[in-house]
């Protein structure tokens, strides 16, 4: 019936030149809304007025993310609503001050729209599931109380944030329509005068709702309903004043690391080849990285080389079945906390109930779906990366513990002897902290700690590795980093961190730090243990030579001491 | 019921009409009958025979469910499949439209990329 298969690049050239058409129209769409929005603030909305902008917020809320401009789809369906709200209400005619802000709001839309339309296009090319991030480190801080707001503002630089403070939800809201965006919103919950309770009135903010980063509120008063409010608007977290700021800090650093976290590992333990694959390539797609075992007698070699967060596991392997393996991993300590998952053709309740019962977590039954699949690894990979943390991390920092640096750093030793690309290693110490706890306090100190933690995740890549390893004191693994690079990024953190500006009661001071790094480079031998030791003289060696500098093993002469 | 060939895609929104019919036609290979209005698709649809019916919820003066309701009262149409298509999909949302007697809840914005798929996987529950 129809002609000849057509590819995918035909396809999309095609929605391309719909979505060109759609641009084209859509300056003149957004003019006529305006029109129709100042007639009813004119005319103080009648209902026929009303029932045709809500026509046309709709469809402009359905075609804007048809096209991928996903901003405008939000914003426009937030306007949507609130109209809805008035009409169901049967309010008419609606206060001309309400009305006011909506024609207030349209015209934003517009500018947003003219604003996105660059958006919108580069959006084509990645697809609708990928949203413009905001900016890094960029935090919006709503508070009425600008005594409050600033003090918090300025304790949120000092962990290295840029913060732009707003007095109300509306001008947060003029900047979100305007096109900015944060990294992460936070916002009071009490608003004087009026009492305006965020959690409630926040959705009625087209462009704070468009806004796709994650929202906390702060607030003086614990109360269950402003709690569920929040809940239900998918806030992830709620903090009560007076605020403990490392704490708050902790989540954000949190909050914007499990956007950029790394892609689920998973391995793929199935006889059928061609499943396999499917499971595969349907896991990739998803963005994790996907493995398939081709051999069950090396699956050891491959959990230790791919270092799995899940083994998805077929039943029935005629060789050696699920359970027998499962058992197997689970005979290495290091692995009996790794979660597996059978995948099988087994209906029967009773054979699912005693396979479970040998090593695994879950059992997922054959056909599954794509979507089941992608779903049920990345929320158990997510279970586990969340007790894993709460385990191996330091609760102040969210760093790992000693422990699991040390437990890490083995493991990128033995994986640059492998690949052959060098490893550094390197331990940092702040200059004179138990004065600062002495002279400032211990909650004061902490501040310290975490923002030397900040600066280190902000200044590191991705794949390195970052511990507190001491009350005061980190050790990082930078894997495929040549020593004199590790050497410079150390020296870059150094003099970042005596510009930071700390304060407590009024009065400010500064920290520094020292450091001394090694690389797997310079033994061809020295294993984890090794690299901290050669790292650790190099720290005594910068503290010796009077602080506040960064040494490498195997070289005596330290960086020029910047004295201030 | 031997296989998934003909759809009739009811939505009044000009450009999303058009992003589905490339979607549905050109990725799906189906044959597609677009029409604007719950109206068109109560006088045209028993000609056109689809498997299967997709309809926009949120219509001018004849809604999605008011269409549905239309469309069940013809013979010929009253067991073909249907599902929803609709920005809000909470799942109280979608038990209230499956009540209604349709299939499943498509979400909008749809990706046209995969939208036949999802239509073909709706048409075999």
């Amino acid at each position: 019936m129809h002609e000849e298969p057509l590819t995918p690049d035909h396809v999309l050239a095609q929605l391309e030149q719909l979505r060109k058409d759609y641009f084209d129209r859509l300056p003149r769409e957004l003019e006529t809304l305006g029109a129709l929005a100042r007639q009813l603030a004119d005319e103080r909305g009648t209902g026929e007025g009303l029932a045709s902008l809500h026509q046309r917020l709709h469809k402009l809320a359905g075609s804007g993310g048809t096209f991928g401009l996903s901003g405008l789809s939000a914003a426009a369906r937030a306007l949507e609503q609130r109209v809805a709200g008035w009409i169901e209400a049967e309010g008419l005619p609606v206060d001309t001050p309400l009305l006011t802000r909506l024609l207030a709001d349209i015209e934003a839309l517009a500018e947003m729209a003219v604003a996105g339309e660059v958006d919108g296009m580069r959006l084509l090319a990645r697809g609708p599931a990928e949203a413009t991030r905001g900016e890094e480190g960029r935090v919006w801080l709503v508070d009425d109380d600008l005594f409050q707001g600033q003090e918090l503002a300025r304790q949120l630089e000092s962990f290295g944030y840029e913060v732009d403070l707003f007095p109300s939800l509306e001008e947060a809201d003029g900047a979100a329509l305007g096109g900015e965006r944060p990294a992460i919103l936070i916002s009071d919950v009490y608003f004087e005068p009026g009492g305006e309770n965020a959690t409630v009135s926040i959705s009625g903010y087209a462009g704070l709702m468009a806004l796709e980063c994650p929202l906390l509120f702060v607030s003086s008063r614990d109360d269950f309903e402003s709690r569920v409010h929040a809940a239900r608007l998918g806030a992830q977290g709620y903090f009560l004043k007076p605020l403990d700021v490392p704490r708050l800090v902790n989540r954000m650093v949190q909050l914007v690391e499990q956007r950029n976290a790394a892609p689920e590992r998973i391995l793929i333990v199935d006889d059928d080849r061609e499943l396999a694959a499917h499971f595969r390539l349907v896991l990739q797609a998803a963005g994790m990285q996907a493995d398939v075992l081709d051999d069950p007698r090396s699956i050891m070699d491959r959990v230790a080389a791919i270092r799995p967060e899940l083994v998805l596991m077929d039943l029935h392997m005629p060789q050696y079945a699920g359970p027998d393996l499962a058992g197997l991993i689970r005979q290495y300590e290091s692995w009996d906390s790794l979660p597996i998952v059978y995948l099988s053709a087994e209906t029967d309740l009773g054979r699912q109930v005693a396979a479970m019962s040998r090593g695994a977590d879950d059992f997922l039954t054959k056909p599954v779906s794509d979507a089941q699949l992608v779903a049920a690894v990345r929320a158990r990979v997510a279970r586990s990366r969340q007790l894993e943390a709460q385990i191996a991390r330091d609760s102040l920092t969210g760093l790992l513990k000693h422990a699991a640096i040390k437990e890490a750093i083995e493991v990128e030793v033995s994986r640059a002897r492998r690949t052959g690309k060098p490893l550094a290693v390197a331990l940092l110490d702040i200059d004179h902290f138990k004065a600062v706890n002495d002279t400032y306090g211990h909650a004061t100190g902490d501040v310290v700690i975490s923002s030397v933690a900040m600066l280190l995740r902000q200044r590191m890549r991705n794949t390195d590795i970052i511990g507190r390893y001491g009350g005061e004191e980190f050790a990082i693994a930078l894997p495929d980093c040549p020593l004199e690079h590790a050497k410079a990024l150390l020296e870059d953190i150094r003099r970042r961190f005596q510009d930071v500006r700390f304060s407590h009661a009024g009065r400010t001071f500064s920290c520094s730090l020292s450091a001394g790094a090694a690389a797997s480079t310079q033994s061809a031998t020295g294993d984890g243990a090794w690299l901290l030791n050669a790292a650790d003289q190099a720290l005594y060696e910068a503290k010796r030579g009077g602080r506040n500098r960064v040494c490498v093993a195997g070289d005596a002469t330290s960086t020029q001491v910047t004295e201030s | 019921m031997s296989s998934l060939q003909r759809i009739l895609y009811v939505e009044d929104e000009p450009d999303i009409q058009a992003v589905a019919k490339l979607a549905l036609e050109m990725v799906g290979g189906f044959q597609v009958k677009i029409c604007s209005s719950g109206a068109e698709a109560v006088r045209d649809a028993a000609q056109f025979a689809p498997d299967m019916i997709l309809l926009d919820v949120m219509m001018p003066e004849m809604d999605g469910p008011a269409t549905l309701k239309a469309l069940r009262q013809q013979p010929q149409l009253a067991e073909v499949p249907v599902a929803f298509m609709t920005a809000k999909v909470q799942a109280s949302e979608v038990a209230h439209y499956k009540s209604l007697g349709a299939r499943d809840v498509i979400a909008k914005p749809f990706d046209p990329m995969t939208l036949a798929d999802r239509v073909r996987s709706i048409w075999e529950q």
